[in-house]
């Protein structure tokens, strides 16, 4: 290889170098001081604030005062897998005792014969974020919110331990007729997705109950509070969002469907 | 060929296969959601059918087609038998095995996270595992890729590396460095959730990981089409290349360029500041030069070919390129598609007129357009071009091969044009299905019904694809010795720069740290920036 060759190809390497990194400089300039400049929030604060804010660094937003986040909190509760893990025995039996006290609504092995959701079969996490809710405030019942303030968390898990260990009902009587589009497919253009995509059918999300054989007026009940704003422990607004464009009428059809449904083991 | 021929025909034949597969679900995905057939009851069968699709489209399918292509490659182009067969067959073993894992859960509904991922959701441990087994045999190709270039290099001191073999390897270059990205989300942050080890994840972080593979992926399914139009078209056609050093430096410059630009895939996303979006957007169109360098001298090569068939004028010539052969045909489709979805792409990179089409159709008639039109029809033309090699002397019906072509194209372009239409009135994708009985939304049915019958035009080139191969049979003569393409000024000097890698790879990996260095450390160190993750199907 002879000399120019040699003095060629170092100057190739160099230009592609110099090129790359005068490249890299100019549109990291660009990116972090002259566009972020040209916006008022984003330079109020100064230049470093500006690289900072471009760089994807968090802002610390001073802490609102306490009411506020209350009035405009929906649930404390933070849902996570490690809540549906099987209980053992002991916290079942515990449960058990525990749940003398919820007899006379939820009835003795947790089907409902008071217009009360029915417990048996139902989901950890779910019962837990519930009596959670009760306790914090974030779900209003005059009677549910006295029974579980004295509850300890251990209570709480012991309680939806026992639930969920009791055996889902085989209500009587036959499923109502075909499967309401709604629950099978929502309504895309008014961005209501299908029930079962959440409540079991489709998919099963953690923290949404399973509803089949539940009493037509709770369901009922519980769609129209969240299509008021009257219950808001629901993260996300998730039910309040699905129930608002409903019509009276969807709500009597859905409630009737769940209600009528046989749950089979497992829900599915 | 040497050693090689089985192997490259097993992974040939799996990946065609796997495609027809993945063909025949995205017709059916078609179909379920156009007005032509009733909403899907249980739309997660649709998403299901989604993830299957995208998973051996993204994955499977080009890996092993670029795996077959460079072994191929390697007996062909340095003329002698591929170091390590041993271990190429372990590492297709490994890609086979991996595919067959993913395809079980993917299968019982356990894993409909669509090719992307995107925690939280989170699948069976054994979809990712089975995608992990694919990217290690994928690495196994990497380490060969480099071993037999690197022994051809000290038998041949001072020689130049053939064409084929620079861009063969610089690929698997490209392949490895951006493969890590995925493989880190994989293995740090998703299988310890899959596994239950954990039961939150940090979703910012995953996506900007994800972000380091899916961008750069797009060029490694890319690199063999590109190989072709170098190393294969202007032979085909009776012309020769206009230039072998724009061709080894649209491959270095796709090796440095291509990798550290995935965050223009994340310009909606909040966990990135708006700065690096930016940079990555000014990266991601230097991207267009390796392009137009590309476009640009294939076309002289192609004018090379008319001027010596007797071709005058200043476009006259166009009229006396050998239209009657199969490679120009798909080279022309290709650019054509190449073109339109370019010029797509540049839309998608820009960080403000990302806005009008993010998530919309539009992206997906872009990288459809882009990869399964530009890119795979040129994959067509591997397979063809090599047959004869791989099954002795095999004759192929250059009619039907013509009839396939054209099949690709017009349905490619029936599938995606419309998309890229209704992609600007804002129609969403992934959909299972559109309720077109609303006033608003009426009007852009048709479009749907367009591409279900694009939809099934492509379901019939692939099948005729595989038939014409399928059909194939050996024949007494022996397979004329395989060629590629001659410059227009052969044996010239190559530089040093542009006979190696490690300057390219030294860039590559610099920019990649000046590009991602701070998002990712940044993420890595913030607190309280997991979720809970989400199961599919576990219920």
């Amino acid at each position: 290889m002879g000399e120019p060759g040699d003095r060629k190809n170092g100057k190739w390497v160099s230009r592609s170098i110099l090129f790359l990194a005068a490249m890299s400089v100019a549109s990291l300039l660009v990116g972090f001081v002259l566009l972020p400049g040209t916006q008022g929030d984003f330079s109020a604060q100064g230049i470093w604030a500006s690289i900072c804010r471009a760089a994807g660094v968090p802002l610390r937003r001073p802490a609102g005062d306490a009411a506020t986040a209350l009035a405009t909190r929906s649930t404390t509760v933070l849902l996570d897998r490690s809540m549906q893990r099987p209980a053992d025995g002991d916290a079942v039996g515990r449960g058990a005792t525990l749940a003398l006290q919820c007899t006379m609504c939820h009835g003795a092995r947790g089907l409902s014969e008071a217009n009360a959701p029915n417990l048996a079969g139902q989901y950890e996490e779910v019962i837990v974020k519930q009596l959670l809710d009760f306790r914090h405030g974030d779900r209003q019942s005059a009677i549910m919110q006295a029974l579980t303030r004295n509850l300890s968390e251990r209570d709480t898990t012991d309680l939806a331990a026992y639930y969920a260990y009791l055996p889902r009902p085989s209500i009587a009587g036959e499923p109502v007729g075909d499967m309401p589009a709604l629950v099978r497919v929502g309504d895309p253009m008014r961005n209501v997705a299908p029930c079962a995509s959440c409540h079991g059918g489709i998919d099963h999300k953690l923290g949404a109950p399973w509803l089949e054989g539940m009493p037509r007026e709770y369901l009922g009940d519980q769609l129209r509070a969240f299509a008021q704003g009257v219950r808001t422990n629901d993260s996300h607004a998730q039910m309040r969002n699905m129930a608002r464009s409903l019509s009276a009428q969807e709500i009597a059809s859905i409630s009737a469907f769940y209600a009528g449904r046989t749950g089979g083991p497992g829900g599915r | 060929m040497f050693l090689a021929r089985r192997l490259v025909l097993a992974h040939f034949w799996v990946a065609f296969a796997a495609f027809a597969a993945a063909v025949a679900l995205g017709a059916w995905q078609m179909y379920v959601r156009s007005p032509l057939s009733p909403w899907i009851d249980d739309p997660e069968l649709y998403y299901r059918s989604v993830t299957a699709h995208g998973t051996v489209m993204a994955y499977v399918f080009p890996t092993l087609v670029a795996m077959g292509f460079g072994y191929a490659i390697v007996e062909l182009a340095l003329k002698r038998p591929l170091i390590g067969l041993r271990w190429a067959w372990a590492g297709f073993w490994l890609v086979v095995v991996g595919t067959l894992m993913a395809s079980v859960p993917m299968a019982a509904g356990r894993a409909s996270v669509l090719y992307t991922f995107y925690p939280p959701l989170i699948a069976s441990p054994f979809y990712y595992l089975g995608v992990v087994l694919v990217v290690v045999g994928s690495w196994v190709w990497v380490a060969l890729m480099g071993i037999n270039l690197r022994v051809w290099k000290r038998d041949h001191p001072g020689a130049t590396v053939p064409l084929a073999m620079f861009g063969n390897v610089a690929a698997a270059y490209l392949w490895a460095w951006t493969s890590i990205g995925a493989a880190a989300e994989i293995l740090v942050l998703i299988l310890p959730v899959a596994l239950g080890f954990k039961d939150t994840i940090d979703v910012g972080l995953a996506r900007v990981l994800f972000s380091w593979t899916l961008h750069a992926i797009v060029y490694f399914w890319l690199m063999p089409t590109y190989l072709v139009f170098y190393v294969i078209v202007p032979r085909a056609i009776g012309g020769r290349l206009y230039s072998d050093t724009m061709a080894r430096v649209a491959f270095v410059l796709f090796l440095v360029f291509s990798m550290p630009i995935g965050i223009h895939h994340l310009f909606a996303d909040p966990e990135v500041g708006g700065g690096f979006k930016f940079v990555h957007a000014v990266f991601t169109a230097m991207v267009t030069v390796p392009t137009l360098l590309t476009i640009f001298t294939i076309v002289a090569s192609a004018e090379i070919a008319a001027r010596l068939r007797g071709g005058k004028g200043l476009v006259g010539w166009v009229r006396a390129l050998p239209w009657d052969n199969p490679m120009m045909l798909a080279v022309t489709f290709s650019f054509v598609m190449l073109g339109f979805g370019g010029a797509g792409g540049i839309i998608n990179m820009s960080y403000q007129l990302n806005q009008t089409i993010h998530n919309t159709q539009w992206v997906t008639g872009h990288f459809h357009l882009i990869f399964g039109g530009a890119i795979v029809i040129m994959y067509f033309m591997v397979a063809y071009e090599l047959w004869p090699q791989l099954v002795q002397g095999a004759q192929l019906s250059q009619r039907l091969i013509k009839a396939q072509l054209w099949l690709w194209f017009v349905g490619m372009m029936v599938l995606t044009v419309p998309w890229h239409w209704v992609g600007l009135l804002g129609m969403p994708r992934r959909m299972a299905y559109f309720d077109f009985n609303d006033a608003a939304l009426h009007a852009q049915a048709w479009t749907v019904v367009a591409s279900a019958i694009g939809g099934f035009i492509l379901l019939a080139s692939a099948l005729l694809f595989v038939g014409i191969l399928a059909g194939a049979r050996k024949t007494a003569r022996s397979a004329e010795p395989f060629t590629f393409s001659v410059a227009v000024h052969p044996g010239a000097r190559v530089l040093p720069a542009l006979n190696g890698f490690a300057i390219w790879v030294t860039l590559m990996v610099a920019l990649t740290v000046v590009n991602y260095g701070f998002p990712i450390a940044q993420l890595v160190l913030l607190e309280h920036t997991s979720v809970p993750a989400i199961p599919i199907g576990a219920r």
